[in-house]
């Protein structure tokens, strides 16, 4: 009913997925949009060439008597270290439930921000690969025996790239204005003539379910840490909310926007400390509030390329290509960082000046996907990928 | 503009109205009269089709006319947008009294002294009066290609002095040239200062040149990210551009060249050496880039996505491409090739959240002064100037699938008439084509909404569902407009 002009080529959840397991972690992707400068999140401090190349940008050593205290590196390992800001992360790492594995990424090499997160959300090499997403695609290559609206969820306003396949995925701005309103004597009429309008449509169907079960928590009265008062601690917290009310949540996308960071980023404080404070203080207060579900949740953070080693002439930083991610959970091998360290002398830069990638982003991915999502298809998800576990997880 | 014996007498009536009622709204709105009702029938589906895609949702009018001229017709006469009469729409602009003014009057407005900037009032003005053009103006396709090219040259007007510069932009590059130019588009978006800081170009300077607009201008505005370049040719270009920058004193906010800033140094571009020579350096590859063939292509295909189907035809693509190549860029040529050849290839498109709303807005010949929808807009994702990466709102269906809620409350809303300042009145305008009865009803709504009656067994399965939830018979057929403007078939265009 009134589905007459919808093109047939609509997603249908018609199909049967070909492997069957038992549901696994909760997964977190946290992506950074615009390219995180990775270098001044997880700093190489043990680098000489990092402070020739970046005089200004630079964070000082753990150890610069030269520096306020506040303003340096937090050691990590003695040769890489936390910037300051990112310093609420310190007692998952200390608990050894985060991994970083740094000089990761993808291989495309366009510098691109729209061709490399096109090419890393699909999980593809290059435009050929398949349309659909990979989380999308790990979504529809596993029975998990959970037919949930809220499977998969995209918090914002509009489902990410990486969830797109059979299986819809609803995006989800706030828990609290998912409702109609009205009174209650129209709101009735209108809901059954929604379900008669959206009969045959899945994702109409799977609105009208959220909505009932979204009705039944009470985010107002929703007790937690102190998530920051952002549009990112609101999604986690919305994630955290989602996973104790135990609606059959399997993913959860979220970003983190502002990355681009060309013009006056900050060294110590300004534009892009502030976006790691959001980011730091958000995963600790989820980590945190999330302490008891650990052992079935799982976070990864990652960002489409990384940043020119060298600064440029605005306080800032331009393209450049290898990157970070975290690893976040009770079954990380965590506290410690991961990857080859290519190095940033001249000769072990790629291209205009680049830190090079060692660890293919999609070997972390196919890690968790395996081992804490229970997903044997990774071949499918990351079509003609051979995928080197780096052995994150225990 | 010639002015018609009735808009004589409207102007008569606004200039003795406005020693007292200055900046008074709703004076204006009642001046430009009431929207005309006229009649309506079912349309078949390929002509429903093209409407949607030429307009923001066809007004009863809009079909009344289509009909009587026909498609080809009815394209020329919106692409010869000047010769349309939009003197209802502009007497509806006379309050927004920051769109005219320039730079240096705008952070005069905007500068509170001692309390700072207000960042808001400015962008505010801007969303409320691109949304009235949208829903009052007759010049559809050129308010279409206005939508598409502050879109292709996006600004996030949040950034830095966008909060001024860009109302500036919106007048002198996007309007200016939607249905002109492409080589004057980018030249005007070039040098247009709301670009450049949104960019950082007025931190691009010999000592350290900054990449960022130099890449978006090859990748986002004319090459395509596959068009041929390289991350040397970036950097090339973006000394080339260093100097570019916007004037802080006098004349402030218009562009400058600054030699001072300036790389003198020799250049290679795309394999064209370039000599030293100031701001002519830039504008020589500006030249080179706009006649580029990838960029012929790539533009081309964007048009292509947004009128006849995500994945266009590739034959339409090389067609339209040759005529841009041909016209140097004509955007009203390369527009004619892709709807007079292309309409009848057309895929489904999932309507955008302002082109549902604007539609659903414009079909029941709503009144509004468009402040209300910017909060649905917004839970929609789809605030005007609000995207902030350089690449403008998503232009495929996939993109704004899976957030329906939004749209539903929109539905709800608008039909209980419980936005602010939005009104309509859906029984008075069905009166024109309906008996009243309410199968009759339906029929003429679905009609309006769809473009033709939805079969009667739907139709009476729809009334019996909701009376069986308890609705009396006025209740019933707002429910069932609701739930149409809320459906599946009214998402698509």
């Amino acid at each position: 009913m009134l589905t007459q002009t919808l093109p047939t080529w609509l997603p249908r959840l018609s199909f049967a997925p070909v492997n069957t397991a038992p549901r696994g972690d909760t997964l977190v992707v946290v992506f950074l949009r615009g390219a995180a400068d990775v270098l001044n999140m997880v700093v190489p401090h043990g680098e000489d060439a990092y402070y020739q190349l970046r005089p200004s940008l630079g964070i000082a050593r753990p150890d610069d008597s030269s520096a306020k205290k506040e303003d340096r590196a937090v050691d990590l390992d003695g040769f890489f270290g936390f910037h300051p800001t990112m310093r609420p992360l310190i007692e998952a790492w200390q608990s050894e439930q985060l991994a970083i594995i740094h000089a990761c990424g993808a291989p495309d090499e366009s510098r691109s921000h729209f061709k490399a997160m096109e090419l890393m959300e699909r999980g593809v090499d290059d435009e050929r690969g398949p349309a659909s997403g990979w989380i999308g695609r790990h979504l529809a290559t596993l029975n998990t025996g959970n037919s949930s609206p809220l499977r998969a969820v995209g918090m914002g306003t509009r489902p990410q790239r990486s969830l797109s396949g059979s299986v819809p995925a609803s995006a989800l701005r706030s828990i609290a204005d998912f409702h109609l309103g009205g009174d209650p004597r129209a709101l009735q009429q209108m809901r059954a003539a929604l379900n008669t309008v959206y009969q045959d449509d899945a994702l109409g169907q799977d609105t009208l379910s959220i909505m009932d079960t979204l009705q039944k928590l009470d985010p107002a009265n929703y007790q937690s840490p102190n998530y920051p008062d952002t549009e990112f601690g609101m999604a986690l917290k919305q994630t955290a909310m989602l996973i104790k009310a135990e609606v059959g949540l399997e993913v959860s996308a979220i970003d983190l926007g502002g990355w681009d960071t060309h013009f006056a980023q900050g060294s110590a404080n300004g534009l892009m400390p502030n976006l790691m404070k959001d980011l730091a203080e958000g995963l600790a207060a989820f980590h945190a509030d999330m302490a008891d579900h650990m052992n079935q949740l799982t976070t990864v953070t990652m960002s489409e390329f990384g940043r020119r080693a060298s600064e440029n002439g605005s306080l800032g930083t331009d393209h450049g290509h290898g990157s970070m991610m975290m690893v976040i959970g009770g079954n990380v091998n965590g506290g410690k960082v991961y990857g080859q360290w290519p190095g940033m002398a001249d000769d072990q830069l790629i291209g205009p000046g680049d830190l090079a990638v060692t660890t293919d982003y999609r070997d972390v991915l196919s890690e968790i996907l395996t081992k804490r999502l229970n997903n044997p298809a990774v071949n499918e998800i990351f079509p003609d990928y051979q995928p080197i576990i780096p052995n994150v997880i225990v | 503009m010639t002015l018609s014996r009735r808009d004589f007498l409207k102007l008569s009536a606004l200039v003795t109205a406005s020693a007292a009622l200055s900046s008074c709204a709703p004076v204006y709105r009642r001046l430009a009269g009431d929207l005309p009702a006229v009649p309506w029938t079912a349309l078949p589906a390929a002509d429903f089709l093209a409407l949607n895609r030429l307009t923001f949702g066809p007004r009863v009018e809009e079909r009344a006319r289509f009909t009587e001229i026909g498609l080809q017709a009815w394209i020329e006469e919106q692409l010869d947008f000047e010769s349309i009469n939009d003197f209802d729409c502009d007497l509806q602009l006379v309050p927004f009294k920051t769109l005219k003014k320039a730079a240096n009057e705008l952070e005069g407005i905007s500068n509170q002294l001692f309390d700072g900037y207000d960042r808001e009032s400015i962008p505010n003005e801007l969303r409320q009066a691109t949304l009235m053009r949208q829903i009052y103006s007759k010049r559809q396709l050129y308010e279409i290609m206005v939508e598409f090219w502050s879109d292709h040259f996006n600004i996030f007007i949040e950034k830095g002095n966008g909060f001024y510069l860009k109302t500036v932009d919106d007048r002198e590059v996007i309007r200016k040239h939607a249905l002109g130019s492409f080589r004057d588009l980018v030249w005007a978006s070039s040098h247009s200062p709301a670009m450049m800081i949104y960019l950082d170009n007025q931190a691009n300077e010999k000592s350290h040149p900054n990449e960022n607009y130099a890449r978006e201008l090859m990748e986002l505005h004319t090459l395509g990210v596959n068009g041929g370049y390289t991350q040397k040719d970036v950097m090339e270009l973006a000394r080339c551009l260093t100097g570019w920058n916007v004037k802080e004193h006098f004349w402030l906010g218009d562009f400058v060249f600054k030699d001072d800033l300036h790389d003198t140094g020799e250049k290679n571009v795309l394999g064209l050496s370039i000599q030293s020579s100031g701001q002519a350096e830039a504008e020589q590859v500006i030249e080179m880039l706009v006649a580029h063939p990838s960029t012929a292509k790539f533009i081309s295909t964007k048009l292509a996505r947004r009128f006849i189907a995500d994945d266009p035809p590739q034959a339409l693509i090389e067609k339209a491409a040759q005529t841009f190549i041909n016209t140097k860029g004509d955007i009203k040529s390369v527009l004619r090739v892709i709807l007079f050849e292309g309409l009848a290839l057309a895929q489904p498109k999932y309507k955008r959240p302002a082109n549902f709303v604007l539609s659903s807005l414009r079909m029941l010949n709503a009144e509004t002064d468009a402040v209300a929808i910017n909060e649905h807009l917004l839970r929609m994702g789809q605030l005007y100037f609000n995207w902030p990466t350089p690449d403008g709102y998503p232009d495929y269906s996939a993109a704004w699938q899976g957030n329906l809620m939004p749209r539903w409350q929109f539905a709800f809303a608008l039909i209980r008439n419980e936005l602010k300042s939005t009104k309509h009145d859906l029984n008075s305008l069905l009166d024109v084509s309906s008996t009243g009865i309410l199968q009759d009803d339906v029929d003429s709504l679905t009609s309006l909404l769809l473009g033709a009656p939805i079969e009667r067994s739907a139709r009476d399965g729809l009334i019996d569902t909701v009376r069986a939830a308890g609705a009396t018979d006025e209740e019933t057929l707002q429910i069932i407009a609701a739930s149409v403007i809320a459906s599946p078939a009214f998402q698509w265009r």
